[in-house]
């Protein structure tokens, strides 16, 4: 088949790969359906990107992508690719500004008929204490340097430590909500000056936070350990590290495009500036970078200690009563160190993530206890107004994609077609007429991330199950939501 | 003069290609571009004004670092640039100094999107027939 000018050759129903040309050191391998494949990518440069990722040195075996595959930049939102720690390189393209951007599932006792008569009450009240929006700040006290280095050394640790958590809530997120090798001296100033008041707020664009109701459960076993049933309220919080993240992102592209010409890489994107990763550039940036994915862990967990604080203050709850208690949280923009077999052998690579949600199996030593028997569980959100999806991680995903699956839906309309499908339309009483709430800080938010903006992500986890990388566990319905 | 800038079809970021006849143009046609990009009133009044000094390794880093300063005074000093008042750029020092036209963020200044950064995705600064050109990507 041909999409947009390049050849791809299916390799399954719903895996088609690009052959290896001009550059390029490896195929390149989309996780895609058909239709999907002709609908979705016959106009970006998604496609070009997966072959552009092809070139990072040290890549191996494929340069991969998720359902949800689009346009970004460097790569493709959706893209995975492992590079090896001898000659490869690490690249912020392949992480993007967001960095741990992620996903976090929170389970409570309640069910939706326990919520109904206040849930307008509840998502006001989540509005009130979790600010959203364009810099949104102030939603704890503004952090001294010594705190914010604590938390970009520590993470999610720090929230706890601070009475902002439980350390159950440390168990249940991906790398215990640490990653140990971050370093606050390689941060620079102006990092931290974005991120001083900006710890526990959910940002803009299509960050949120939506109280869902479990509708449907495909696996039972898996959802009960878990701790899912149907007609449940769960919260799903979708943010990452904020200006922090951004400015860390900002300051090692230019180290690294300085080091691509150093290194005498050639590349066909300005965006895929990457050093080795044994260099001191590639060293610092992975530092850096692990000390924003710290801050997002903590952000994450801020804003689950104030959607709980709102829970208790609207129901008038104790907290034993509202049995609220972290299911997982995964990030979806990050690039770790991980062991994964290549070829006989089984070799510690760097995995990047971009648009991409880590997808380990059972027995993995990475994953809570509570888990080990099922998998980790994967957390895909859809659009406001129709549903999301927990999965759960297999074998075939650590054979196939270095244990990695898809991250959401993937926008169907640019935000400027969003607007101009919106006009004329009340959007905010078109979903209050689906019984969902919606709280933002425009109009124009509301507009731009509009249920049609989106593809089904019914369709991106369906390739995704198909293929045996991930399982569908539950369905969540959303009810309320608060936006930037 | 025949400045302008031209807002592509993105699905997820904001792309918009620019035209200018003199690299200074091509600048304030990008700044334009940004200043469309985040802000959605247009009654906005300069209380006061910010000077930005930078220097760079190419035009398109001094481009995206231009952009990245103003988008900088906004989300984290909650000051708008609206205007720009001078701006000189030094080809090949590669140096730029910008008087900026600003006012402080208030109730009534309606803001649009958030731009994480300014990428460097597609962004080359071309000159053909005595006409500057260059695609600008913001992350949002």
């Amino acid at each position: 088949m041909n999409i947009n000018g390049i050849e791809l050759n299916k390799i399954r129903e719903n895996l088609w790969e690009i052959p290896q040309s001009n550059g390029m050191r490896v195929p390149g391998r989309i996780y895609i359906s058909r239709e999907m494949l002709e609908s979705t990518l016959s106009e970006d440069e998604a496609l070009k990107q997966v072959m552009n990722v092809a070139h990072l040195p040290g890549i191996e075996l494929y340069s991969l992508a998720m359902p949800d595959i689009h346009w970004g930049y460097g790569f493709p939102i959706g893209g995975v690719a492992a590079t090896n720690l001898d000659e490869g390189v690490i690249s912020p393209g392949g992480v993007g500004y967001d960095i741990n951007c992620g996903v976090r599932l929170a389970v409570t006792s309640l069910t939706h008929e326990e919520i109904q008569s206040k849930l307008e009450t509840l998502i006001t009240k989540l509005f009130q204490n979790i600010p959203t929006g364009v810099g949104a700040s102030g939603a704890i006290k503004k952090l001294s340097k010594a705190d914010l280095k604590e938390i970009l050394e520590k993470g999610s640790v720090w929230a706890v430590e601070n009475d902002l958590g439980t350390q159950s809530d440390i168990q249940f997120t991906e790398e215990s909500g640490t990653l140990k090798n971050a370093d606050f001296s390689v941060v620079s100033e102006r990092a931290l000056e974005r991120g001083a008041d900006q710890a526990g707020t959910l940002g803009s664009g299509n960050h949120f936070l939506e109280v869902d109701i479990v509708e449907e459960i495909y696996d039972a076993k898996v959802a009960e350990v878990f701790g899912l049933f149907l007609g449940q309220v769960v919260i799903q919080i979708h943010t990452g590290s904020r200006g922090l993240g951004y400015q860390v992102c900002d300051d090692y592209l230019k180290v690294l495009l300085k080091a691509s010409e150093k290194y005498g890489f050639k590349l066909p994107d300005k965006q895929l500036a990457c050093a080795p990763i044994k260099s001191q550039e590639g060293q610092d940036y992975l530092a850096a970078m692990q000390a924003a994915a710290n801050f997002a862990w903590n952000n994450r967990q801020v804003i689950m200690h104030l959607a709980k604080k709102s829970f208790l203050e609207t129901f008038n709850m104790k907290e034993s009563d509202l049995g609220f208690r972290l299911v997982y949280d995964v990030c979806h923009n990050i690039a770790k160190i991980e062991k994964h077999r290549i070829g006989n052998e089984i070799k510690a690579v760097c995995v990047h993530r971009k648009g991409a949600t880590r997808a380990f199996p059972p027995g993995s030593e990475l994953i809570p206890e509570k888990y080990k028997s099922v998998g980790q569980p994967v957390l895909i959100p859809g659009d406001m107004g129709r549903y999301s999806y927990v999965a759960v991680g297999t074998e075939k995903a650590m054979e196939e994609t270095f244990g990695s699956s898809c991250h959401g839906a993937g926008r169907n309309l640019s935000r400027h077609k969003a607007m101009k499908e919106a006009k004329g339309r009340d959007l905010v009483s078109e979903l209050k007429k689906k019984g969902i709430i919606i709280q933002a800080k425009g109009y124009k938010t509301i507009a731009e991330e509009m249920p049609a903006a989106y593809k089904d992500v019914a369709d991106v986890v369906d390739v995704m199950h198909k293929e045996g990388i991930t399982r569908k566990v539950a369905k969540l319905k959303p009810v309320g939501v608060i936006k930037g | 003069m025949s400045s302008k800038h031209t807002y592509l079809s993105h699905t997820a970021d904001i792309a918009f290609d620019v035209e200018a006849d003199s690299i200074e143009e091509l600048f304030i046609e990008a700044f334009s571009g940004w200043l469309n990009s985040v802000v959605e009133s247009t009654d906005l009044k300069a209380e006061s004004v910010v000077e930005i000094n930078l220097s760079a390794d190419s035009l398109e880093q001094l481009l995206v670092d231009f952009l990245n300063e103003v988008n900088f005074l906004l989300t984290v000093k909650k000051i708008l640039c609206i205007d720009i008042e001078n701006l000189i750029i030094d080809k090949e020092k590669l140096t730029l100094k910008a008087i900026m036209k600003t006012q402080k963020l208030n109730e009534n200044i309606i803001l649009k999107e958030e731009i994480k950064s300014v990428t460097y995705h597609q962004m080359e600064i071309k000159n053909q027939h005595g006409k500057y050109f260059v695609r600008v990507v913001f992350d949002i």
